[in-house]
């Protein structure tokens, strides 16, 4: 992320300057701010791969710009109207149409390759020790259900989704008796998170720009292709970035990305906390009280 | 191949009709002329209505939650309160902006306008080939006009679901809270629909079967192909976004469930119709830009069109591949994986004939004689703009880049470089152009310049920090951005983005200002004021009824421009070539 981004960060720059003089204005903001002509630092494996893939688009992209509108804007002065002087009488070179199509065509399709190559390998199948976490996104806010002891989600019944069960567990899965929820998104660094994502009621959308991260969270399905390894501790927000009704604005979730140890410590807690309110009086759900809206649309059924 | 043509009327052609009364002349006209102007009137009204709410929205994002100055007392209760954007009224903007600048402003202005005004002027027809149809079609418009906006005053306000509609958020009123304006935004959509799909079969059959003797295709302008290809795209897109539209008003009102999972819906299948409509309408609303641009540099740097052929072909490949591009809108929608990396390389192929239109263009100014007008200034700024909108799709058509600014500023930024930067740089640059033939008066060219230099500043201004805004995470369609950690610091962008906004929104009153100054003088303009080759130079401006005295006879194509061996240096296509004189074309 250093060398090359600073770099392009530098030469974003200067695409702004050279291109907009008035853009200074804002150069003058970049002082007291960082980050604001680039993107935030990335924080996962899988970014890392994304940024350098931004950085050679960048890079390309601003070769073509610039190459292309110096000899254009150098054309329109030096061969602006002059007494005397006729046009050349040209109706185009069929040589030249070949070499500027087939040049692009050949950059787009090695573009594409190697784009679909990443896209394919961000999306390879989760490594088994993936840390398995069900996102379940709702007009307007985000549960978070974790596994438990036993590293299994447990079976979800959409007859079963109430105000207290919001995921709609299914009692009878002893898988489930474990599972436990939260309203931020705690995941340890530096091993793979495995995201099942559901969404309640309208499409939301799961989104971290500091991960290079966005899905959509369709009703009626879980999307179960989602992973990533966060490199670093740190506090972040889940934003939902699809717009999903009035208070779309403001749908968003704290996100604790914790050292392995520390997070090991409050994943045993949370699921003792879980199976000691299982054996507790009936009726107590094992779950960190919300005020939820009743989900009105079912949810698929998540096996995982 | 030549074509026949509708009879003309054989006398001189501006005396032949009996006075008119106001109704017959200027409401319900027959004359494609005519309705050419009722669309450029008519979509210049949406356009600072569109404007308008453009300006709330960047208002709202500068400085959110603040009193809006000078007119947020008038806003309704569902935007706002005490004078201040409410979220939900922000969504309602957002979406009206969108609605209003697409199927009201750019559409009618480059094929209800231009494609009205020029098509039968420049193939040498007398009218379109079904007048009446012709003015149906506009007043179809008109009317989705009003059932739009009337969405504004009905309870509940109007759809706040942004112009794509996602479902199950549109067709279901408990999500949206809107359904009495999500219903009319589906009508108005519809009834939009047949006004696009009744002017497309009209274009359509006229360039077809109405083309004078000796217009063959290949002598066409490129501005009527690139209206026949736009054409033929709106017959094939429109209907599936009428069909949508009228599903999802099934699903608010009639209990239907398409896209509702809750009753067995599919919420992509709005998706996939939306943006089967949704990706050829992007090349809807560009070629026909891209047509005025040719014409109207190759007219300014005196020479032909370089690779005139090469122009037309990149055109039907942008149609073809239009209609395979569409899933690029749905790589993180939940979409099969491998459909969305086919759906990239598609998208990447596309970008090739848009390269060599652009390749083309540099090859036109090259060792032409280039005067500066205003006309020629926006059409040679609208290459430039198109430039970064198109380098910029290329990082949203790689996939894994696209997982990082989808949804983000970043294509806010791309979308107006396209649409705005290109496409209406296009149309001010060709109301420049054609504004003698439309109305006989020439436009002032030093306030013409101002009107330039100010948009294109102001432009830049407001649009290039979204590429900035994208990347540092912004998401679209939100009200508030501080009120997220990692937004609070690019607040300055904001701010900067809304001054040029502001200062845009201020230019086109210079535009007006020239118009209604021009306008208001002794008609002053020649028939042909810019020494071009194409048809619609050889009347009076403006043409009379019947558009010409006698059906004209076309030599040669539109751009025989410096031809060796000829003392002007322009070549009207009615014109034969002397006989010691050899054309490169056809």
């Amino acid at each position: 992320m250093k060398g090359t981004s600073t770099f392009s960060k530098i030469l974003f720059c200067a695409l702004s300057v050279v291109m907009l003089p008035f853009a200074l204005t804002t150069s003058f903001a970049q002082d007291a701010v960082p980050n604001l002509y680039w993107a935030p630092e990335n924080v996962t494996v899988g970014g890392r791969q994304i940024d350098v893939l931004l950085n050679v688009i960048f890079w390309l992209t601003f070769a073509v710009f610039v190459a292309t509108q110096v000899v254009y804007i150098y054309y329109l002065i030096k061969y602006r109207r002059r007494p005397g002087v006729k046009a050349h009488y040209s109706h185009g070179n069929n040589f030249l149409e070949i070499i500027w199509t087939s040049i692009p065509t050949v950059i787009f399709l090695v573009l594409a390759i190697v784009s679909n190559r990443v896209w394919f390998d961000i999306h390879s199948d989760p490594p088994v020790d993936a840390l398995k976490v069900n996102i379940s996104s709702y007009q307007y806010g985000w549960d978070m259900r974790y596994a438990g002891a036993d590293g299994q989600l447990g079976r979800i019944d959409v007859d079963q989704i109430s105000l207290e069960n919001k995921f709609g567990l299914d009692k009878a899965d002893e898988a489930a008796a474990d599972d436990f929820t939260a309203m931020e998104l705690v995941i340890p660094a530096n091993r793979p998170v495995h995201i099942y994502l559901n969404a309640r009621d309208v499409i939301h959308s799961f989104y971290v720009p500091q991960f290079r991260l966005y899905q959509d969270a369709v009703p009626g399905r879980t999307i179960t292709w989602v992973w990533f390894e966060v490199i670093r501790p740190g506090n972040f927000e889940l934003a939902c970035s699809q717009l999903c009704g009035v208070g779309h604005y403001n749908m968003k979730a704290p996100i604790r990305v914790l050292p392995p140890e520390e997070f090991d410590k409050w994943y045993a807690e949370k699921s003792q906390a879980a199976l000691e309110a299982k054996a507790g009086p009936p009726g107590v759900t094992p779950t960190v009280a919300v005020l939820a809206e009743a989900p009105s649309s079912p949810e698929s059924q998540a096996n995982p | 191949m030549s074509a026949t043509t509708t009879e003309v009327i054989p006398h001189d052609p501006s005396h032949d009709h009996p006075k008119e009364g106001f109704i017959r002349k200027y409401l319900w006209t027959y004359d494609h002329k005519m309705i050419g102007l009722q669309y450029l009137w008519t979509a210049l009204f949406f356009l600072f209505l569109g404007g308008g709410l453009a300006l709330l929205v960047r208002y709202q994002l500068a400085w959110p939650n603040t009193p809006v100055p000078l007119i947020g007392w008038m806003l309704p209760a569902t935007v706002a309160a005490d004078g201040a954007i409410i979220p939900g009224g922000y969504n309602m903007l957002v979406t009206m902006h969108a609605t209003v600048m697409v199927f009201f402003v750019v559409m009618p202005l480059l094929i209800g306008a231009f494609g009205n005004y020029l098509i039968p002027l420049q193939i040498g027809a007398g009218d379109m080939a079904f007048p009446l149809l012709n003015e149906l079609s506009y007043w179809l418009y008109v009317v989705s006009g009003f059932v739009l906006l009337a969405a504004f005053v009905v309870p509940g306000g109007a759809p706040g679901t942004g112009w794509t509609a996602y479902a199950p958020l549109s067709a279901e009123a408990a999500y949206n809270g809107t359904r009495i304006g999500q219903s009319l935004w589906g009508i108005a959509i519809f009834i939009n629909g047949l006004s696009s799909i009744a002017g497309a079969t009209n274009y359509i059959t006229t360039i077809v079967n109405m083309r004078c003797p000796g217009m063959s295709m290949f002598r066409m302008p490129l501005t009527v192909w690139s209206l026949f290809i736009t054409a033929i795209l709106l017959v094939l897109a429109v209907p599936v976004l009428s069909a949508a539209a009228a599903m999802l008003f099934a699903d608010l009102n009639l209990g239907t469930s398409f896209f509702k999972p809750a009753g067995g819906g599919q919420p992509l299948l709005w998706q996939h119709l939306f943006w089967f409509f949704g990706h050829p309408e992007v090349y809807i609303m560009i070629l026909p830009a891209m047509g005025l641009a040719s014409e109207i540099i190759s007219t300014f740097s005196r020479k032909p069109i370089f690779g005139y052929k090469a122009m037309v072909w990149a055109m039907i490949a942008i149609g073809f591949l239009g209609f395979v591009v569409w899933g690029h809108h749905m790589f993180v929608s939940g979409m099969n994986l491998t459909l969305s990396a086919a759906f990239s390389i598609s998208t990447m192929f596309i970008a090739v004939p848009s390269a060599i239109k652009t390749f083309n263009w540099m090859g036109t100014v090259w060792r032409g004689s280039i005067e500066f007008t205003t006309a020629m200034c926006f059409a040679l700024a609208f290459v430039s703009m198109f430039v970064i909108g198109g380098l910029s799709g290329i990082f949203m058509a790689s996939t894994p880049v696209d997982l990082f600014v989808h949804h983000t500023y970043f294509i806010v930024a791309h979308i107006h470089y396209v649409l705005f930067g290109g496409s209406l740089f296009a149309v001010f640059g060709g109301i420049y152009f054609w504004f003698p033939k439309m109305f006989g008066r020439m436009l002032d060219e030093t306030l013409g310049k101002v009107h330039f230099f100010v948009t294109f500043v102001f432009f830049n201004l407001a649009f290039f920090p979204m590429h900035n805004l994208g990347l540092g995470g912004m998401m679209r369609r939100i009200s508030d951005p501080p009120i997220y950690e990692h937004l609070r610091q690019l607040q300055p962008l904001n701010q900067l983005s809304t001054i040029g906004a502001i200062g845009l929104g201020f230019a086109t009153f210079i535009f007006v200002w020239n118009m209604v100054k021009s306008l208001a003088k002794a008609p002053d303009a020649p028939a042909n004021p810019w020494h071009s080759n194409t048809l619609e130079w050889t009347v009076p401006s403006p043409p009379g009824h019947g558009n010409f005295p006698t059906t004209p006879r076309v030599f040669h194509g539109a751009y025989e421009y410096s031809v060796p061996g000829m003392d002007k240096d322009y070549l009207p296509q009615t014109e034969e070539a002397p006989a010691h004189v050899r054309l490169d074309s056809h």
